[in-house]
């Protein structure tokens, strides 16, 4: 089900943005082409800063989602006040966008991480009885 | 499987595998019987040794230099981090951190502690810190059966 789920959203952005370059040949940038090359802009300079700072930050799981979450903020807000997606008045508004994404990101990391550790120290236990048996 | 050992005093060690034919478990298993032929030449006060890899803990780099670390000795290994990384596609080491390559053969249990960090407790009863983002590394390696 994972794989569906991950193929499906991989398949409609490659949809998307497939479609949307398309478009740009009949009728240029337009203001929703526009709104779609910024989300993928804006997605892919989260992935780099999300990539490094796995890379090179060990914290815990906790601090490395509080720190995620005010540094992809404060891109977020950057980016929106770059492409004027926020003003003055509701540039707050990205604090509960970010925040709603990683609640979410955390519920299934932590899930994930309780599954693998099942994984591996099932594994490591299957093998202790082979070894003990040989 | 069948397994037949004999000892012939004037060959060196050797293995033959007979299959009816090449599948997955086959191939996993001379990877296995490769990789154990796997050595690392190593520096201890001065010498040079050879380690194999089922002697091999852990492998470090601190501050741009890399150490072996066996149950009980400290060596300083002269290769890089891709080198070993290279080396270690097919054996029992996978990459737990930036920092640290481990020998899973060596993997007594992988636990989280409190919420927070994931520590790797080594057959010695030694620890090591894992990052999340290599969990799925080591999870891979078990679920091909190199481990």
């Amino acid at each position: 089900m994972k794989k569906i789920l991950k193929d499906t959203l991989l398949l409609a952005s490659l949809m998307i943005l497939v479609v949307f370059i398309i478009s740009i040949f009949w009728v240029g940038i337009t203001e929703e082409i526009g709104l779609v090359l910024k989300l993928f802009g804006l997605a892919f300079v989260l992935s780099i800063v999300n990539y490094l700072l796995d890379e090179y930050l060990s914290l815990s799981i906790i601090m490395s989602y509080i720190v995620k979450y005010f540094a992809i903020t404060g891109i977020v807000m950057l980016f929106g006040f770059i492409v004027r997606w926020f003003y003055p008045s509701n540039f707050w508004m990205a604090f509960i966008y970010v925040g709603v994404v990683m609640v979410l990101a955390y519920s299934i990391d932590s899930f994930r991480i309780k599954k693998d550790l099942e994984f591996i120290n099932k594994k490591i236990a299957d093998r202790s009885i082979l070894d003990k048996e040989n | 499987m069948q397994i037949i050992t004999r000892q012939i005093k004037e060959k060196p060690l050797t293995v033959i595998i007979e299959y009816p034919e090449l599948n997955d478990s086959v191939s996993n298993l001379l990877k296995k019987i490769k990789s154990l032929d796997v050595e690392f030449s190593a520096n201890l006060d001065g010498r040079q040794v050879k380690i194999g890899l089922s002697d091999v803990y852990y492998i470090e780099n601190v501050e741009r230099k890399l150490f072996i670390y066996t149950a009980k000795e400290v060596y300083r290994l002269d290769a890089t981090m891709a080198e070993i990384d290279d080396m270690a596609i097919d054996t029992d080491l996978v990459r737990i951190s930036r920092t640290c390559i481990m020998n899973t053969d060596h993997l007594k249990e992988i636990r989280q502690v409190k919420n927070s960090h994931l520590e790797a407790v080594l057959d010695n009863d030694e620890m090591l810190i894992v990052s999340r983002k290599y969990l799925k590394d080591i999870k891979k390696a078990f679920q091909k059966g190199l481990v």
